[in-house]
């Protein structure tokens, strides 16, 4: 993966402003004032203790699912489907945290943790199994268990967990399996430290060990790059360093989830959405697949996102435009050859050289 | 109740129903991959064509307004894959996963501010396709399998037989697939290889609009968020399952439509979670791909030494 | 200029960032004659014939054609203008067969518009008789020989009207005697009124086939001769642009104790089929070990078996007497065996990390470049430039990612990981392709210090010079067998060119 570089910067900056300008006269087209939507914007995303807080709330199972993408797609796999085990993550934590009656605070978070990274890498492991052993393309067994997954928790909620005779719910988990909340009237809970210390980590994994480098030995870009000729013959198993990475991908999934349960939900029920799963595939792209990127990258998109509910809810604009908007960002950034063509212009160029100098 | 009551005339009829927009978006699906595109994208493009549809149908009252508005709705997603994708160098799998969440995201946005609507939006004045009764046939045994269905059911099976004859008889065909196994060979004969790739994908956005129309105009006339529910990727398995040929796709989403189609009875008949009918094309989409897998497998077999 | 010159390339200047591989060249073909283009790998050859058939734009220059002044901007356009090129890669589309390629593009059409195949086949197999070839109709290229594959690509620009048949580097994968039928088949298409330019780096052909040269040596041209009027070693020494070519300066070979020994070995390739069939090899200490042969003919399956990279099917591989066949590629590396693989990009690198992460795959778990698992990126940094140094990497900084470089610096990285560790027993397969004269050079020499420091060394290479220059002791290898053991000094080209073909004797 290439680090960042000043024309990246450069393009996802160019990328921002033309984005906003559409974004502004989407707003205008339906019929909406988007200076007030922009106001809204930044008060939801950074004015006040409560809105930060929310804001890096939402930014949490986001880094985790940045990460979680990045770590498939550095060791050569697409792994599409985080969300899914995101889902099965949450259903299996709350299941833990309401079902271990006997345990004290410390262990029984571990224990609930455990179980939804469990679950979550469980998830992948016959997509990785299929591609390593049967070449079976894990793009698309992954996009296909996410609809799976959906439809599964849905159907555990109601049916085999279900403990709310009204609506279709599990028990809500025990005190002792909480993630606790810091601010009054916010989400925003410990599982933020947690999704930090996880991307950092993942970050000297990757980059200062030899675990890291064989992980990576295989992949490294952007493309599927699996099954790696380069890693076998450096008597790297590429198969496993493959399967790992989408155990590792899913597990970190699971864990996005179970601090959802765990930290702000309290219980599992059939309408909890998640989409982060898929966002998480979008800001891993925009920090570069680095997840010092993915976390930085992580906290802008968590309070924009969190703006957006603002702006849905004092306005009649749909919270979804943020979505869009990041995703046609995406549609700019991974624009390779127009960041390539940057490079024909001298000063681009130099500034290029003078960002990328290295101590090596 | 007897499994063979299971079987009857109005099974076929669903099985049609629920075949033909897997089908048609497959046969998008099998056009790109046979000329070397990997085009994740279809389902943003079912998704856009479906909401244009509901929407042109709602605005006009018409639906040709709706037909014409999600074929161009269609068209105009596919030409953004190209333009990312074949002009400006970025990854396919990436262009056709963010214009799939883009086109989520998008038709929920314009819903929900257009329509004031979650969810799903439905209103008397969307015009929905009738079905097709076939003057001729009224009275014969064919009837009840031919007649009265709408749109696309025809177009499914006219669609299957001219890609055919495209694929295997005509010079476009024949450069498809050229530039799907071998683009330098097809770059050396003469043929632009990204003229081709922006052909099938433009293409692609016809058949993926059709297919999305489908979904909203036919049968039901409504927009849900989301309402394509993974038929674009199922379309891609059932190309990948049928070699990437138009009858091969045509049968593999045949094998959908079937389970599809078995599930809804079954509903009626078993008392069945219905969250479970809904996962019965997901869990058949992932034995298919183990069957694919296993016909890779099975590919490979070692000449034994003695033999030579 | 003569007046029935066909071809006539003027000034050609064509610049890539950073690099020059044209620079005023002239070039000019007269009609019905086989003109050579002849120069090392890298010399510009392929620029200019990509040039002329449409493929790239020169910078600077203009083209003639029939004396008429031309520009080629598309593939397209060189075909209408009678020019068809078989590349060195052929061009062939699997699944289809002979005459589906030869007429892609330009299929017949009936009545309805649709394609005509009865007609393609009837047209294909008129085509091919009138030039004495065979063509099998319904044979798909993926089951057809690699000869068989050639003339279907002659064929095709036969099909499509050519006049002027660019061959790049044609016998690159034939067997002499395959070549010796490709020179008849070109001679009948100079009977028949066209006219042929023959790339190649094989001087012996040239004087063999052509009537006249043109030699390049770094972007330029160095001269034109008639056949008649020109000698091996004058071309030669346009060529390289020294006397001397391909003489590796070492003394006799001092083997000591076996270090590796196969016994009727047996592998599968990727389709199932068998590519080695009983091969028995013995490699000592202090000695190189060369196998010669057409590729693929088992060389690269062998190679693989050697290194782990495939499973064996049947047979023994002891090394240092301990059986390592079917031992993972890991056991086989750590008991200091080391291989440059013939597939540089894929498999020797990964282009997309950078060149210390690609010189370290082969060290990164020992100290101190790592201790319990964690890296040293200090020792890493002065490891790594340590290599670079000692094995002259051209690179800014050892950060670059290695895709950046060029293919003979990529090789360099490729050497220098594999000979950084002290290894016992090295394999190298194809260890300079694709790579410049100067550091070809370079890469002999440091697998004869290799040998001379008391290493065995087994090369494997296409390239007969290089086996002949560089080994002690040769095996050809045909089909999967090694049909003949030979001394290179003892034994010539010619009965070199028998073995390579199976005749043993």
């Amino acid at each position: 993966m290439e680090k960042f570089s000043f024309k990246d910067v450069l393009v996802t900056f160019a990328g921002l402003f033309i984005t906003s300008f559409i974004a502004w006269v989407l707003i205008s087209a339906t019929g909406n004032n988007p200076s007030e939507v922009a106001m809204y914007l930044y008060e939801g995303g950074f004015k006040g203790t409560r809105n930060i807080a929310n804001s890096l709330y939402q930014a949490t199972p986001l880094i985790l699912t940045a990460v979680a993408t990045l770590i498939s797609f550095r060791v050569g796999m697409f792994n599409i489907g985080i969300n899914g085990s995101m889902y099965v993550g949450a259903l299996y934590a709350g299941w833990a945290g309401y079902k271990f009656t006997t345990l004290g605070h410390f262990t029984h978070v571990t224990v609930c943790i455990l179980i939804g990274m469990a679950v979550g890498a469980a998830w992948m492991l016959l997509p990785a199994l299929l591609r390593v052993y049967a070449g079976v393309s894990e793009i698309i067994s992954t996009i296909i268990l996410n609809f799976v997954a959906v439809l599964f928790v849905s159907y555990m909620a109601n049916g085999p967990f279900r403990a709310d005779p009204i609506a279709p719910s599990t028990a809500r988990i025990l005190e002792t399996a909480e993630l606790k909340q810091i601010f009054p009237n916010s989400q925003f809970n410990t599982g933020f430290f947690i999704a930090v210390f996880v991307a950092i980590l993942a970050h000297f994994i990757l980059n200062k060990t030899t675990f890291g480098y064989e992980l990576r030995s295989g992949g490294d870009g952007l493309v599927g790059m699996y099954p790696s000729r380069f890693s076998s013959y450096l008597g790297i198993p590429s198969d496993r360093s493959a399967i790992i990475g989408m155990l590792i991908s899913g597990a970190l999934g699971g864990l996005a989830g179970a601090i959802e349960v765990l930290g702000a939900v309290r219980y599992f029920f059939q309408e909890l959405e998640f989409n982060q799963g898929f966002d998480g595939i979008l800001i891993g792209i925009l920090g570069k697949l680095e997840p010092i990127g993915s976390i930085i990258a992580s906290l802008f998109y968590g309070a924009i996102k969190n703006g957006g509910f603002y702006v849905d809810y004092k306005t009649d604009v749909s919270r979804e435009i943020i979505i869009v908007l990041i995703s046609v960002l995406i549609f700019f950034v991974s624009a390779q050859k127009m960041v390539k063509g940057l490079e024909k212009y001298p000063f681009i160029k130099k500034m290029d050289n003078f960002f990328s100098r290295k101590k090596m | 109740m007897e499994w063979i009551e299971i079987f009857d005339i109005s099974i076929f009829r669903s099985l049609l129903r629920s075949t033909a927009p897997i089908a048609i978006v497959g046969m998008a699906a099998a056009l790109c991959s046979a000329a070397g595109v990997l085009n994740i994208g279809l389902e943003g493009k079912m998704l856009n064509a479906a909401f244009a549809g509901v929407y042109a149908s709602y605005t006009f009252e018409s639906v040709w307004a709706g037909f014409t508005a999600g074929i161009i709705a269609g068209l105009l997603t596919a030409a953004l894959f190209g333009l990312l994708s074949f002009t400006l160098g970025a990854d396919e799998v990436l262009a056709g996963l963010a214009i799939n969440i883009f086109s989520l995201a998008g038709t929920t946005y314009l819903m929900r501010t257009i329509f004031g609507q979650a969810g799903f939006f439905s209103d008397p004045r969307i015009v929905g396709f009738e079905p097709i009764s076939i003057s001729f046939l009224e009275g014969t045994f064919l009837q009840p399998f031919l007649s009265d269905f709408t749109y696309s059911i025809y177009l499914m099976f006219f669609i299957a037989i001219s890609l055919h004859i495209m694929y295997y008889r005509t010079r476009l065909g024949t450069a498809i697939r050229a530039t799907g196994e071998n683009p330098e060979a097809a770059e050396d004969a003469g043929i632009n290889t990204v003229r081709i790739k922006w052909l099938v994908t433009v293409f692609s956005g016809f058949l993926a609009g059709i297919s999305g129309l489908f979904l909203s105009l036919e049968n039901l006339t409504m927009f849900t968020e989301g309402m394509s529910a993974g038929k674009g990727y199922i379309g891609l398995v059932a190309s990948s399952f049928g070699n990437n040929t138009p009858f091969g796709t045509f049968g593999a989403s045949l094998f959908f439509g079937l389970g599809d189609a078995i599930g809804i009875r079954l509903q009626g008949v078993y008392e069945l979670d219905s969250r479970l009918i809904l996962m019965i094309p997901y869990a058949l989409t992932v034995v298919v791909l183990i069957l694919i897998g296993i016909r890779q497998r099975l590919r490979i077999r070692p000449v034994p030494i003695s033999e030579s | 200029m003569s007046k029935d010159s066909i071809i006539h390339l003027k000034n050609i200047t064509k610049e890539y960032p950073g690099v020059v591989a044209n620079k005023n060249v002239d070039f000019q073909v007269n009609k019905g004659e086989i003109h050579a283009l002849v120069g090392e790998n890298g010399a510009g050859k392929s620029t200019l014939m990509k040039i002329l058939y449409g493929i790239e734009q020169p910078t600077q220059g203009e083209i003639f054609i029939n004396g008429e002044k031309q520009i080629i901007s598309k593939v397209e356009s060189a075909i209408n203008l009678g020019i068809g090129m078989v590349h060195q890669e052929f061009t062939l589309v699997p699944s289809f067969t002979a005459p589906e390629n030869i007429g892609l593009g330009q299929e017949p059409k009936n009545n309805q518009g649709l394609i005509d195949w009865k007609g393609l086949n009837k047209l294909v197999v008129d085509i091919a008789e009138k030039y004495g070839f065979k063509v099998d109709p319904g044979l798909k290229m993926i089951d057809a020989s690699v000869g068989v594959q050639q003339r279907t690509e002659i064929l095709k620009t036969l099909y499509r009207n050519a006049n002027i048949l660019i061959l790049d580097e044609p016998t690159a994968v034939l067997t002499p005697q395959e070549t010796d039928e490709l020179f008849t088949v070109i001679r009948t298409l100079v009977d028949e009124g066209k006219t042929v330019i023959f790339i190649t780096h094989k001087l012996r052909e040239v004087m063999e086939i052509a009537d006249r040269v043109t030699v390049m040596r770094a972007g330029e041209v160095q001269g034109v001769s008639e056949i008649k009027n020109t000698s091996i070693s004058e071309l030669a020494s346009q060529m390289v642009g020294r006397e001397v070519f391909l003489q590796v300066k070492k003394d006799e070979a001092k083997p000591g104790e076996e270090i590796l020994n196969v016994e009727d070995l047996w592998v599968h390739d990727a389709r199932g089929l068998l590519a080695v069939k009983g091969i028995n090899l013995s490699i000592n200490k202090g000695e190189i070990v060369g196998v010669a042969g057409v590729e693929g003919n088992g060389q690269s399956e062998f190679v693989e078996a050697l290194t782990g990279l495939r499973k064996t099917s049947q047979g023994s591989i002891k090394y240092l007497g301990e059986d390592i066949a079917s031992s993972s590629p890991k056991n086989i590396r750590r008991k200091k065996i080391a291989h440059i693989p013939e597939d540089r990009t894929n498999t020797g690198l990964n282009t997309q990390l950078s060149i210390w992460e690609n010189l370290i795959g082969n060290s990164y778990f020992r100290r101190p470049l790592s201790t319990r698992g964690i890296f040293n990126l200090k020792k890493i940094a002065e490891h790594s430039n340590k290599l670079k140094e000692d094995f002259d990497i051209r690179a800014p900084n050892i950060s670059l990612k290695v895709k950046s470089l060029s293919g003979g610096n990529q090789q360099k990285v490729v050497v220098a990981r594999e000979l950084s560790e002290d290894p016992v027993l090295t394999i190298a397969s194809q260890p300079t392709r694709g790579v410049d004269i100067g550091n070809i050079e370079a890469i002999h020499e440091q697998l004869v210090q290799m040998r001379d420091e008391g290493g065995a060394v087994l090369l494997v290479s296409a390239e007969l010079d290089e086996v002949m220059a560089v080994a002690d002791r040769v095996a050809v290898m045909y089909e999967g067998q090694i049909v003949k053991w030979v001394n290179p000094k003892e034994v010539d080209q010619a009965q070199m060119g028998l073995y390579m073909a199976g005749i043993k004797e």
